[in-house]
């Protein structure tokens, strides 16, 4: 500082004492003023060019006193003009002077601080672009790099001079080329200033990057060539985290919005790959039966062959522990194959690698703490895993995890409430819903058919009173009754009308829905229409009984054949016994001729009782087995009776007495059978009444029958027998009767004529005072008189 | 027709003959009495059994089926009463069975009807030896 003031003194005070040495030489030669006025004029010039203005006046102001000082001394007001003309020309010279050359003077500094401003300009420029946090470039209008700084040759993994070499095209990843040369063509021809991007730039080993782009035209740069200015952002880690986030973000979109996994798994595995850019997806499950992971959903990138690898992979089971996978699902824990090129474990390397595969990242998909699933990730870059990513995939895998469980369990309960809806809709067997006091909620199509109403009758009516007979039948089964609590499942069968008026049997089965209490919140009754299997029981039951009723005749049968034959072998050998004896005397001679005779009358009698027995049992057994047809023709019951009389009025102890009615219609039948039987119970009443008496014929009508009874006053059957009478060889023998003749078949003959006819025939009797026997037979048809019968 | 006692006496040993059937009772009684017995009637089984208990006969030939109580039942009344009472069941019943009831039932022998007239004067002999 000290210099400078110095130098400024120094300078300040030269023109002083030039002017001072020029004043001193003008008085000390006595010059005249003119002849020193250029020596004036000069220093003014020289301080007026390197002084400041004020400078200058004071110099210019010293001059011209200094040429006018003598003239003034000297006295001579002629004299005075000049010098103060010439005074005041150094005065109008400086200050011109001054004023042109000042004005020289700061345009000469204008312009050297204008070049000065711009250097330094251009130096922070270099250096600002150097230190950017972005990378800056500047490239040609067809893309050629031109600058780059140090960050892009980062960002792009590439040195400067290598980049030089390039255009941005280069540099570009072949998807968004054509987006850049577009780009750099609308720059060019101006139709845009500025083009923004996202897009993805390849690095010099080969690797992408993400980055922002902004390109903008530079104004004007010298030299005319179209200059564009290139900014740069590595947006890798923002879009890694982007990538995780939206990762996430798409797995629980999909997870919401999808029913099942089959329906989610493409949509998440291609989630991930894109958000977290893979390749490749697969979706392994644990197969519980195998003990293995086996392959069950895949995706991939579009237009890449993966297909080799995938059908690889579907041919494997994977043990735990084993291989990547293996390990992942033991661990339950991500885990990578960061470069599979390299020694590896990972199981399908070398198909991997075929395809172009590099890295593998595999994540357990966990449920409820256990692995059920392993999801598997393929790029075809080596690629290094990064913390953030394992955390991520680990809560996608147990978002995943969750989902698969829950979608199974809600496929299964909708196939199941799909299920029971199909079987309620479509079952035959009816199905009520009920709730705990009883009340319809619900009833199937099959029951409201089955019982032919409409719900809300059903829901009145019908439904009350099937529980009712429900709660009746089951109190004689001794069950609960249907609202008491959880049913055991028994079933009641009860009887229902139905809406048409049809009666079924209804067999009802109740189950108890029970709330967590225990009490029934509703009850499903199945209803099933048992009626033909009801019915067809009974009829199986009659069927059975009626089996068994003739299984009980057939025995009856049986053991009254073995008791026939004994019966008629013993009537046979009794009758023999007077032929064979009697005979054999006859024979062996040596008696009277009355004795003889005697001997042949037996003998006689008892042949002809045989004879008798036989055509009996021949015409009981063509009656029993149908084989008798009786010839129908109309028939005076009375004119039977009376021939009946006329016959055996020849008997010396009994009397005959006829009680006919003579308006007695006439009846259909067979005379000769009718006729057989009436003399059969006329012998009998004659037979059985030893000490004679009277036996009465009666006949009259009793609506649609004529009544005949053969009445005597003979010995009466005892109480015992007298249900036994029309039973074959049941002769009554007891008392007086016991030695009464007969074949033992007479009544079971008459009975079986008269029911032939479509009679029937009884007895009353008492012993000691004698029988009635009396029996009916339908009267013909046309209920004319026997008079006017007898004589049309 | 019953025919109850009618001793003679030109026979030492009585025989009974019960039976309901007349032809048989004839036939019986005149076989017999030609081989020199002295035979009894009886038409059923009551009657049997108190002809039997009064005139003790040598031998007693008893029918089955007779009204009243049945021969056999008879017979186990008379041999309840003379437990050595010699009776021949004489019976149209000749099946196996019939023959095995019988002779369960306490019967000496058994005489099928109908029988040869010399069969039953054996018999009759036979069970009346030594009376």
């Amino acid at each position: 500082m000290k210099p400078n003031r110095t130098r400024g003194l120094v300078r300040r005070a030269t023109p002083i004492f030039a002017i001072a040495a020029v004043i001193a030489l003008q008085a000390g030669l006595g010059l005249e003023p003119v002849l020193v006025f250029p020596l004036y004029l000069l220093i003014v010039l020289l301080t007026a060019f390197y002084s400041s203005r004020l400078d200058s006046l004071f110099c210019a102001v010293l001059a011209a006193i200094g040429v006018a000082a003598p003239s003034l001394l000297a006295g001579g007001s002629a004299d005075l003009a000049v010098p103060l003309l010439l005074g005041a020309v150094l005065l109008v010279v400086a200050v011109a002077v001054h004023e042109v050359v000042g004005r020289i003077r700061n345009e000469a500094v204008s312009a050297e601080r204008r070049a000065a401003e711009l250097a330094g300009s251009e130096e922070r420029l270099r250096i600002t672009v150097e230190a950017a946090q972005v990378g800056l470039a500047l490239v040609g209008g067809t893309g050629g790099w031109l600058l780059v700084n140090e960050r892009l040759c980062v960002i792009l993994g590439r040195s400067r001079a290598e980049l030089l070499h390039l255009t941005l095209s280069d540099v570009t990843s072949e998807h968004d080329r054509s987006a850049i040369t577009e780009a750099l063509s609308m720059l060019r021809m101006g139709d845009i200033l500025r083009w923004e991007a996202e897009l993805h730039q390849v690095r010099g080993d080969g690797s992408r990057v993400p980055v922002e782009i902004a390109i903008a035209a530079v104004a004007d740069h010298p030299g005319g060539e179209q200059v564009l200015l290139v900014q740069e952002t590595d947006v890798s880690a923002r879009k890694r985290i982007e990538g995780l986030r939206d990762g996430l973000v798409a797995v629980r979109h999909t997870i919401v919005s999808a029913a099942t996994w089959e329906q989610a798994a493409p949509q998440l595995l291609g989630g991930l790959c894109a958000h977290l850019d893979w390749d490749l997806a697969q979706f392994w499950a644990v197969d519980t039966d195998l003990q293995a992971l086996r392959l069950r959903q895949a995706w991939h990138r579009e237009g890449a062959a993966f297909e080799e690898f995938h059908n690889q992979s579907r041919r494997l089971s994977i043990a735990s522990g084993e291989g990547l996978l293996g390990r992942v699902w033991l661990s339950g824990i991500p885990a990578a194959q960061e470069d599979m090129s390299v020694a590896t474990d990972y199981d399908r390397a070398a198909v991997a690698l075929q395809a172009g595969l590099r890295s593998a990242i595999a994540l357990p998909v966990i449920t409820g703490g256990s692995v059920i699933g392993v999801i598997e990730m393929l790029t075809h870059e080596p690629r290094m895993i990064e913390h953030d990513l394992v955390t991520m995939l680990s809560t996608a895998g147990g978002e995943i995890g969750n989902f698969i469980r829950r979608a199974e369990t809600a496929q299964a309960l909708r196939r199941s409430e799909a299920d029971h809806r199909a079987i309620f809709e479509r079952s035959p067997i009816g199905i009520a819903r009920i709730s705990s006091e009883g009340e319809l909620l619900e009833a199937n199509p099959a029951l409201l058919m089955m019982l032919d109403h409409d719900f809300q009758v059903m829901r009145a009516t019908s439904w009350p009173d099937l529980l009712r007979a429900y709660d009746q039948a089951a109190a004689r089964a001794r069950f609960s009754p249907l609202l008491a609590g959880i049913s055991e499942g028994k079933s009641v069968q009860v009887r229902a009308g139905t809406g048409g008026g049809k009666w079924l049997w209804l067999q009802l089965t109740a189950t108890s829905i029970p709330d967590s209490s225990g009490r029934p919140e509703h009850v499903l009754v199945m209803v099933e229409d048992v009626t033909l299997v009801r019915e067809a029981q009974d009829r199986l039951g009659e069927a059975l009984e009626s089996q068994r009723s003739a299984n009980a005749t057939l025995e009856k049968l049986d053991r009254t054949k073995t008791e026939f034959l004994s019966i008629v072998s013993h009537e046979f050998r009794t009758a023999l016994t007077g032929i064979q004896g009697f005979s054999e005397l006859i024979r062996d001679g040596g008696l009277e001729p009355d004795e003889v005779r005697a001997y042949g009358g037996y003998i006689f009698n008892d042949a002809d009782r045989v004879n008798r027995l036989i055509g009996d049992m021949l015409d009981l057994d063509r009656m029993e087995s149908g084989r008798m047809s009786i010839r129908t023709a109309d028939v005076d019951i009375n004119e039977v009776l009376s021939d009946s009389i006329a016959r055996a009025g020849s008997s010396p102890s009994v009397d005959f007495k006829a009680d006919l009615d003579p308006r007695l219609p006439i009846v259909v039948g067979d005379r000769d059978r009718l006729v057989q039987v009436v003399s059969n119970l006329v012998n009998n009443a004659v037979k059985y009444s030893p000490d004679g008496g009277t036996v009465t014929l009666s006949s009259r009508s009793e609506g649609d029958f004529a009544l005949v009874s053969v009445i005597d006053t003979g010995v009466g059957i005892p109480p015992d027998e007298i249900g036994h009478v029309f039973e074959r060889f049941r002769r009554v023998r007891s008392g007086a009767a016991q030695s009464i003749p007969g074949t033992g078949l007479g009544l079971t003959i008459v009975k079986q004529i008269v029911e032939m006819h479509g009679g029937k025939i009884w007895v009353e009797s008492a012993v000691g005072h004698g029988s009635a026997f009396h029996f009916t037979l339908p009267l013909a048809a046309e209920n004319v008189s026997p008079l006017q019968r007898r004589h049309a | 027709m019953p025919e109850p006692a009618a001793p003679t006496t030109k026979t030492q040993i009585t025989v009974m003959v019960a039976d309901d059937n007349d032809v048989a009772q004839r036939l019986c009684r005149r076989v017999l009495e030609k081989a020199g017995y002295n035979v009894l009637i009886a038409v059923d089984g009551l009657q049997a059994v108190e002809i039997a208990l009064s005139h003790r006969p040598a031998m007693i030939l008893m029918d089955v089926a007779m009204p009243g109580i049945d021969g056999i039942e008879a017979m186990k009344r008379i041999k309840a009463a003379i437990p050595n009472q010699p009776i021949v069941i004489a019976s149209a019943h000749s099946m196996a069975s019939d023959r095995e009831r019988f002779l369960a039932a306490g019967a000496d022998d058994i005489l099928s009807k109908p029988f040869r007239l010399a069969d039953l004067v054996a018999i009759v002999a036979r069970l009346t030896a030594g009376k």
